[in-house]
């Protein structure tokens, strides 16, 4: 993993093709994206290097590149060229280095290609600093100069142009609606049974990662069977069902304001009261999260996972679980866009107490647990696959302590990545959604009385 | 050898009261400039933020500032004990390098037993100093991530306590103690010693940002309860 990963042709030929006017395009979108609190910390750092082993691709290379200090050094180098006063006068002595096509080259492959922007570095950094965010602002330069590396931005794209990041055409999104819902008739015995499409007034907007109507149709199963069990009041919206903003990763705000805009919009269209989302790691941060300060206003509903709504149901008693119908051992792996950057960190686990017999914890957990390596865009950037593997060395061995037969995970990121790893270190486990786990447990008293 | 003598008698008192007040303007300009740096700083401009926060900012940058930084809280910190006690130590070295130089410079002589505090930190600020230059200048890690103004700033301030210590036994060492501390003292706002301030900046954001998502303090886990 030392040394630059073969950055994909088009960013490499972008790179060399870079126009004076580019380059001062990207140094202006990379000085609008710093206020005070991201030059404040870029003021911070003294290079003590305490956040190397925090970071799962230095734990699993030990290659100095992968430190979140060095990371987080690419982009304070050119902070200090600029806007510093020892950088200006003496850029050597004081570590600052201008925005060069080198630079950029070291940009697009480190602060692309060697982060999940999971924020695990910010906890263990001593100053406390908000790394991942700095990336981001790096990131959204090089989005602005065209350089972001084909596979994440084309995920953008295609959400852009068609509502969703798998480029779902409407018919077919309503055909698997159908399907599943007769599935879902048929599970429960009954034919009132709905996952109903764009029912105006509705409580609840329900959305789900593409992925799920792709690949992982069970997911989507789940969901609909709890909200039937909790006799909840709901819908999906047949234009804007994506929970995912990959926005979020290639930095650009624009694209990231219009995905997100999309589903509140859908849901004010809908009249409905409150927007959940499915198990999505990033989704959650940036509709939760990000999408009122990439559309400069409130949400105006309520925006919440279907983790603390599940919970909720479990409280209130609207949902009976029986856990004996899980009887393996699971464990939890917390995403890190959730838990540790989102503070929804009890509610699988009240979930998943109810719905398994036995549950073990990974170590380390909650807030401090190690990324998977999905995050960050990395399963759409091709290029760094390699890489994003290898990094997952970490969370394979921690699962492999964990000892357990299933791993729970709210978020399909994870899951792609966990399935991965699974398959690359030979895990001899399960990888299922909270959801799902809870689907399964659930107690339904069928009117045909079968 | 009379002039000699003479000479000496009349520029020695002369040079260390130049010396005192300079002690003074150079932690005035150090004020001052660290005062334009965060002008500067904030000139960058501070974003409203929209979203609903879920926990409360105040308990979160409390908690940065306090339990956050302790061992068993900080992974980091738990990981690299000596580093992590060494840092403590140089810091609280520095602190008392800073207020030995006022005094000194200010001609106010502390009581005996503060004197043998500051001498234990200053001595210990000195070795762990040393000690953390040594390990930027050995690991690898540590180089890599290491320019110049790294090695610069560290060297000079654990020159600073080290004659902060030295001038508390050897009175020819005071000359040496002022002119390290006004270097110290005017570099602080250029190089990296200008942490001494960010880092209380920084850990605030970063107790502001992770405190408002409800995400840090760490709520103790509750057991879920049925309503009935």
């Amino acid at each position: 993993m030392k040394g630059p990963a073969a950055l994909s042709d088009p960013v490499q030929e972008k790179i060399q093709s870079l126009s004076q006017e580019d380059f001062e395009k990207i140094l202006q979108v990379f000085r609008e994206k710093l206020d005070a609190d991201a030059a404040a910390y870029l003021n911070s750092c003294v290079h003590c290097g305490l956040c190397a082993d925090s970071c799962h691709y230095y734990l699993a290379t030990g290659d100095p590149e992968a430190m979140p200090a060095a990371k987080l050094d690419l982009v304070n180098q050119v902070f200090k060229n600029y806007f510093s006063l020892l950088g200006r006068k003496l850029p050597k002595f004081a570590g600052a280095r201008p925005l060069s096509r080198e630079m950029i080259r070291e940009w697009v492959d480190s602060l692309f290609g060697r982060c999940t922007m999971c924020g695990r570095c910010s906890l263990s950094c001593t100053m406390g600093i908000n790394i991942f965010a700095l990336i981001r602002a790096a990131r959204s330069a090089l989005a602005a100069g065209g350089l972001v590396p084909p596979g994440l931005q084309s995920t953008v794209d295609t959400a852009i142009r068609t509502g969703n990041n798998m480029g779902i055409s409407k018919e077919n999104w309503l055909e698997t609606v159908a399907w599943l819902e007769e599935e879902l008739q048929n599970e429960v015995g009954d034919p009132r049974a709905r996952l109903p499409v764009d029912r105006k007034g509705a409580k609840i907007l329900y959305t789900i990662n593409p992925r799920e109507a792709m690949f992982f149709p069970l997911s989507i199963s789940a969901a609909g069977k709890i909200f039937y069990a909790a006799d909840e009041d709901w819908t999906f919206s047949s234009a804007n069902f994506d929970v995912t903003n990959y926005g979020l990763y290639n930095g650009d705000d624009e694209a990231a304001r219009i995905i997100s805009g999309r589903l509140l919009q859908a849901a004010e269209e809908l009249g409905c009261r409150e927007l959940v989302l499915a198990e999505c790691g990033h989704g959650f941060n940036s509709n939760r999260w990000e999408a009122p300060e990439w559309l400069s206003r409130k949400a105006g509903i309520p925006v919440r996972s279907i983790l603390q709504l599940v919970a909720e149901y479990i409280r209130e008693r609207r949902i009976r679980l029986d856990p004996s119908k899980n009887p393996k051992l699971f464990t939890l792996h917390d995403p890190c866009n959730l838990v540790r950057l989102g503070g929804v960190v009890e509610e699988q686990r009240d979930i998943l107490r109810h719905s398994v017999l036995h549950f073990i914890e990974m170590h380390p957990n909650r807030e401090k647990n190690y990324c998977c390596g999905g995050g960050g865009g990395q399963l759409a950037m091709t290029s760094f696959a390699k890489r994003r593997i290898e990094a997952g060395k970490t969370k394979a061995d921690q699962i492999k302590t964990a000892n357990a037969q299933v791993v729970a995970t709210p978020c399909h990121n994870c899951i792609d990545q966990l399935m991965e790893l699974k398959k690359h270190y030979k895990l001899p486990i399960e990888i299922k959604t909270v959801c799902e786990i809870a689907a399964d447990a659930l107690v339904i008293d069928r009117p045909d009385g079968e | 050898m009379l002039y000699y003598r003479v000479s000496k008698a009349f520029f020695e008192p002369v040079i260390m009261s130049l010396l005192r007040y300079s002690v003074f303007v150079a932690f005035f300009v150090s004020l001052v400039l660290l005062t334009v740096l965060v002008l500067q700083t904030l000139s960058f401009g501070r974003r409203r933020l929209h979203s609903r926060a879920e926990g409360k900012r105040w308990q979160g940058m409390a908690y940065a500032l306090g339990r956050g930084m302790l061992p068993w809280e900080k992974e980091s910190a738990a990981r690299h004990l000596p580093t992590y006690v060494a840092g403590m130590i140089y810091h609280a070295g520095v602190f008392a390098a800073i207020l030995s130089v006022l005094f000194l410079a200010a001609e106010i002589r502390p009581p005996e037993a503060a004197v043998t505090v500051f001498r234990f930190f200053l001595a210990a600020g000195f070795l762990s100093g040393a000690g953390l230059l040594l390990k930027r200048a050995v690991q690898p890690r540590m180089r890599y991530i290491s320019c110049p103004d790294d090695y610069v700033s560290n060297l000079l301030v654990d020159g600073f306590v080290l004659s902060g210590l030295l001038s508390s036994l050897i009175a020819a060492a005071e000359p040496v103690f002022f002119i390290l501390a006004i270097l110290t003292f005017l570099y602080m706002p250029l190089g990296k010693i200008r942490h001494c301030f960010f880092f209380f900046y920084s850990r605030l954001l970063f107790g502001s940002y992770f405190g408002r998502r409800g995400v840090l303090p760490r709520k103790r886990p509750p057991r879920l309860e049925i309503l009935s």
